[in-house]
């Protein structure tokens, strides 16, 4: 079976000249979780966001169900994006308006301009983004405006706008970084085993090597621009751990 | 670092100084030269009292049939001015603000344009009109779209501008398109600002309405400067108290509306 998703020799230099990624390679196979683990500034939201063509690579190609992204039409790269779900450290809720409605924007990319434009969702995407809210908890939140909640309740809207997408992939940036430890552990949680149940695959920035060697399957390491790891969490030394995060 | 933030406001305070000093001459130099004096003012002052009390009251509440007409023309020329002037400026405003303008060539052309139809003031305009146009309500109504336009295209971009750009971002993961992201994204967070502007504008409109109807632009100020040259004081001061009475409605009004929407 062929990788979901292969990473050629990407590289990334911003208009300003900042060089961000500067060639990497990698695959990823169905249903693993993987954790990109780096120091700030390392790279590794740009690589995240080339992925989805938030950002646009200077150069080499990003394979996802063996069609390069970096080549394809903007209708063909909205189609791509609606299979992968995006969770972010700040949440990016819409925040004035409802928890529902949060989720259900994650079907945008499947409705025609019109129906999208207005936010005329259909009731069975509305029946559908319930069920997702129960799974992750939120029943007594649905018509909560999404910034009257918790940053905890935050973040789970977030991964249930990114299942509501029904996706192949999911790309979390620092899913954890605002949150305390507590909730932080809840949100890795929800999100481990919902990938897991799901069959879903799973990229994940982190700060905290702890939580990565955690859940991980596999941990990829950055620095400046380049993978410096890339292997199982208990091939991940001492040593390893401080060549990544040099500075 | 320390020194440099004492240095920082040393400079403030005799920046302060200088500014209030620059004040003061200027308020000087402008009364000598419009030859202001408070004697004046007094004796003005009696005039318009005398004027007020013995010409125009009591208000004449028998001709209310009369004002309903140019009453509810004011109402009508602010209203309709304010709805097409936030409709033009709304399209406007997404070619005037940086994170929504496909070209900064366009950008700088909406802006210059929204700057002279802002800046040149309601009533010229509705001068410039009646030339145009004849007395009437449709110069009125011109004349504060004009305004509006002006006015409401900058605080939309301004608005458009302050917008999160992370929702934005958030929503343009999912797949979405561009009118989608439009909707679903922009438009959340630029509805509050959109309202309370065009509200605000509402309000501005049915002051300046008045001044524009004495120059010919139809309503309530029609109906007072057209009371004055006939010397019906009392039908005027009538024709004043309804102005105050709408501008008062108005403010309470949007003030209710704003409540409810943030
Ligand atoms: N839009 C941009 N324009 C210019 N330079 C950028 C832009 N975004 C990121 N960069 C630069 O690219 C480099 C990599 O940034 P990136 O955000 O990918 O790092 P990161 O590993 O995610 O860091 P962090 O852990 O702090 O989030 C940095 O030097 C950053 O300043
Ligand atoms: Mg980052």
């Amino acid at each position: 079976m062929s990788a979901l998703l292969e990473i050629r020799n990407l590289k990334k230099t911003y208009t300003d000249g900042t060089t961000a990624l500067q060639g990497v390679d990698f695959k990823v196979n169905r249903g693993e979780f993987v954790v990109i683990i780096g120091s700030s500034g390392a790279g590794k939201s740009t690589l995240l966001r080339c992925i989805n063509q938030l950002v646009q690579p200077s150069e080499g190609a990003v394979l996802f169900n063996n069609v390069d992204t970096t080549k394809a039409s903007s209708s063909q790269v909205r189609k791509l994006r609606r299979e992968v779900g995006m969770i972010f450290q700040s949440f990016n809720l819409i925040e004035r308006v409802s928890v529902l409605r949060n989720v259900l924007n994650g079907r945008l990319g499947y409705m025609n301009p019109i129906t999208g434009t207005l936010g005329l969702f259909s009731k069975r995407d509305v029946a559908e983004a319930k069920k997702i809210l129960l799974r992750l908890g939120l029943n007594q939140q649905i018509y909560k405006r999404a910034d009257e909640l918790s940053g905890g309740q935050q973040q789970r809207v977030g991964i249930a706008r990114a299942l509501s997408q029904q996706p192949m992939l999911i790309l979390a940036d620092e899913p954890i970084a605002s949150l305390d430890p507590l909730t932080s552990e809840s949100i890795m949680n929800h999100l481990h085993s919902i990938c897991r149940e799901d069959g879903i695959t799973c990229i994940v920035n982190l700060h905290q090597v702890d939580v990565a060697k955690k859940y991980a399957t596999r941990i990829i390491g950055i620095h400046k621009g380049t993978v410096a790891f890339d292997g199982r969490p208990d091939e991940l030394s001492e040593e390893i751990i401080q060549h990544i995060y040099q500075k | 670092m320390e020194d440099r933030l004492k240095e920082l406001q040393r400079q403030k305070k005799l920046q302060a100084w200088l500014v209030a000093a620059a004040i003061a001459a200027f308020t000087v130099w402008s009364s000598v030269e419009t030859g202001f004096s408070f004697s004046e003012l007094f004796k003005g002052g009696s005039e318009i009292f005398r004027f007020i009390f013995f010409d125009f009251l009591p208000p004449d509440f028998s001709k209310v049939k009369n004002l309903i007409g140019p009453a509810l023309d004011t109402i009508y020329i602010s209203f309709v001015a304010m709805i097409v002037g936030a409709f033009m400026s709304m399209v406007l405003a997404f070619f005037a603000a940086t994170t929504t303008a496909p070209s900064k060539m366009i950008q700088v052309v909406v802006r210059a344009f929204s700057s002279v139809m802002r800046n040149i003031p309601t009533l010229i305009w509705a001068i410039l009109l009646v030339f145009a146009y004849g007395l009437g309500t449709t110069v009125g109504c011109i004349a504060l779209i004009i305004t509006s336009i002006g006015t409401l295209t900058r605080a939309y971009a301004e608005i458009l501008e302050e917008i999160d750009m992370g929702q934005v971002e958030a929503i343009r993961a999912t797949g979405a398109s561009y009118s989608q992201v439009l909707g679903q994204a922009v438009m959340p967070q630029f509805m509050p600002g959109f309202i309370g502007w065009s509200l605000y504008k509402l309000e501005l409109n049915i002051r300046a309405s008045t001044i524009i109807g004495m120059v010919g632009g139809g309503g309530l100020g029609y109906a007072i400067q057209k009371g004055i040259k006939l010397f019906q004081y009392q039908e005027v001061s009538l024709a004043i108290i309804m102005v105050i009475l709408i501008v008062l409605m108005t403010e309470w009004t949007t003030s209710k509306v704003r409540e409810r929407i943030i």
